[in-house]
């Protein structure tokens, strides 16, 4: 490789890496979390004074008799085999006003059989925290409307493409001393080097499908507009009609929906089904969906794949997102590009995969970061200063306040949906507040105590706020008055995050120990350099 | 005649013919695997769309080896006339 090209991608890496790493991080950790959307939301998912779902075989009985009190959820319900937290009545569906799009919020209601054998309707204020969570990821934490944030990630998507390829350039000739090697010791900068190269050496093939994964969820409408223009000569629309034939009347009696699902299980043995979806509208008549998990295969939404099913006949319709049924190939190729990117294939063990695989590549926008600082302090100190300039005091505050403050929100914000409902009334306008006034505070404190003393401090902070969230469950286990609730089953929830909490309290301890012994011309030094007395 | 050197000096020409003509090309060669490949249907409308961010991303990446901004639009819009003459004439 000709060190004038590597020099030169150097310094393209440096740039696109600093514009780019902290709205990455926040993408990626965020993102992280998100690996646990389902296990999230019935953690924090409030319960509800409802019967218990009747049995599955009396179904029909629960649908007929909702229908006949509430006509208007005909529209769209849905039927939960397993009811849990996060979806507490076998039957559910939303009322929307009339007039309201399909994007609007709508109360939601679910419905069960009572003893007595008459339905039992409540409304379900259940909670969007997850949701939450998901946007941070989605829109890299821009509070922006959807439409505005989503190109202004895909730009930085392509920034972090250009960071990928010019990074792995850049560490190519020095590939095979560089590798195995991760030196620790009095020479920060090269450990950092190292961890970063590290992490991103290994990590490539997964970076590689999350940016180019992003690009197309940044700019599908525009790809898909001037292919409209250019390939399909404006006929876009009617294609994606095409081969499509919709016939709304009903032809014979509609399978009772315990029927329909045996239905379902004996066309697909490994598909556990999780949920029916009933819709109706003048286009397209009555249509159910079958939505669930096969582990041993690709999903093409973050958490299920689904199948069309004949309402009146059980058979399936459609299986092009069926796990294991898609038909051969565009189908399948597509699912594997959503489901590399969701992590939706495999079962737990590759959620548990893409965690890590999240939280490391957050590590390696980080420990960019950290090297353009040390990197500035060593080439100033060449140049004869022995403070610092004031680019690297800010990135030093930035780095330090972002990243810790969006760690910090969340955990926070995820702690306070057992505390918030009941107590004010839009829930999750609080909770994108607390995240967004955590996140604020921490940057404010970064550049009020300097990247040094906020570095430890902001650690222990977001360590606190992680401790929250087992400590809320524990507070409710133990039945204090006013604490919210405590599922047994969503402990591993509680586990993980005392696990981050343990995790950010033993970095912060290092932080600390750092201020205290590391060079004083560093942004990691300072405090100490204030501190020691003039002789 | 000197050796030629590489320098991050002119990354704003170069790296805005790769987001601009990058972005032109991808969709000019996405739209070609459109037309002249076989199959049809979601599949295929979806797939042709997927296409564009791998090769956009492709050649911002490395755009930077052009030895200077005018090269970079030189060579990509080359490549988009050819690519956007070859799509007009093989319209349906």
């Amino acid at each position: 490789m000709r060190t004038d090209v590597v020099r030169m991608y150097k310094d393209v890496h440096t740039w696109v890496g600093i514009i780019s790493g902290l709205a990455l991080f926040i993408g990626f950790y965020a993102g992280a979390i998100t690996m646990f959307e389902t296990q999230v939301q019935r953690w924090a998912s409030p319960p509800v004074a409802l019967s218990p779902a009747p049995a599955i075989e009396r179904t029909q009985e629960l649908i007929d008799k909702t229908l006949a009190a509430r006509p208007q959820a005909e529209r769209q319900f849905q039927i939960t085999i397993s009811p849990n937290a996060e979806a507490p009545a076998r039957m559910m569906w939303l009322e929307r006003a009339p007039g309201a799009s399909r994007r609007d919020p709508a109360p939601v209601f679910g419905s069960t059989l009572a003893a007595d054998g008459s339905v039992e309707i409540v409304q379900i204020v259940g909670t969007e925290v997850a949701q939450i969570v998901d946007v941070l990821h989605q829109q890299v934490g821009l509070p922006l409307d959807h439409e505005i944030a989503m190109p202004i990630m895909g730009i930085i998507c392509l920034l972090y493409g250009i960071a990928l390829v010019s990074g792995t350039i850049v560490l190519l000739p020095s590939l095979v001393k560089d590798l195995f090697a991760v030196r620790v010791g009095k020479n920060l900068k090269r450990m950092w080097l190292d961890t970063h190269n590290v992490l991103g050496l290994f990590s490539l093939p997964f970076h590689i499908v999350i940016c180019l994964t992003a690009v197309v969820f940044a700019f599908h409408d525009q790809f898909y507009d001037v292919q409209n223009k250019i390939a399909y000569g404006g006929n876009l629309a009617a294609k994606w009609e095409e081969g499509e034939h919709h016939d709304p009347a009903p032809r014979g009696p509609v399978i009772p929906a315990d029927e329909l699902l045996r239905s379902v299980q004996a066309q697909a043995p490994g598909f556990r089904v999780d949920s029916l979806r009933y819709g109706k509208d003048d286009e397209h008549g009555l249509t159910v969906s079958a939505w669930g998990e096969d582990p041993a295969y690709g999903h093409r939404a973050p958490t299920a794949g689904w199948v069309e099913v004949d309402p009146y006949t059980g058979k399936f319709t459609e299986t092009d997102y069926m796990p294991g049924m898609q038909p051969a190939g565009f189908m399948p190729t597509l699912t594997s590009f959503f489901s590399l990117h969701f992590g939706s294939f495999g079962g737990p063990p590759v959620r548990w995969a893409y965690f890590f695989m999240g939280l490391a590549g957050a590590m390696l926008f980080y420990t960019g970061n950290l090297l353009w600082i040390e990197s500035r302090r060593k080439k100033e100190r060449k140049a004869g200063a022995v403070t610092q300039s004031r680019s690297t005091i800010v990135m030093g505050a930035l780095t330090v306040g972002v990243t810790l403050g969006c760690v910090a929100g969340i955990s926070l914000t995820i702690a306070a949906a057992k505390w918030l409902p009941g107590r004010v009334g839009d829930v999750a306008a609080w909770h994108s507040w607390i995240y967004y006034l955590t996140f604020l505070a921490a940057i404010g404190w970064a550049f009020a105590r300097g990247a040094a003393r906020a570095g430890w401090e902001l650690l222990a902070f977001a360590g606190a706020m992680t401790l929250l969230i087992p400590i809320t469950s524990l507070l409710a286990a133990a039945g204090l008055p006013g604490t919210g609730w405590s599922y047994r089953h969503t402990i591993l929830v509680d586990l993980t995050a005392l696990a981050g909490a343990a995790a950010l309290f033993w970095m912060a301890r290092i932080a600390y120990r750092r201020v205290e012994s590391g060079p004083r011309d560093s942004v990691w030094g300072e405090a100490k350099a204030r501190a020691v007395p003039q002789a | 005649m000197s050796t030629f050197e590489y320098t991050s000096r002119d990354w704003f020409g170069k790296a805005s013919a790769g987001l601009v003509l990058g972005f032109g090309l991808a969709l000019a060669l996405s739209s070609l695997f459109a037309i002249l490949a076989p199959g049809s249907g979601g599949g295929k409308l979806q797939v042709t769309m997927w296409m564009a961010s791998p090769i956009w991303v492709t050649i911002l990446g490395f755009c930077f080896l052009f030895r200077s901004g005018r090269a970079a639009w030189g060579w990509l819009g080359l490549a988009n006339g050819i690519a956007f003459g070859v799509l007009a004439a093989v319209q349906p």
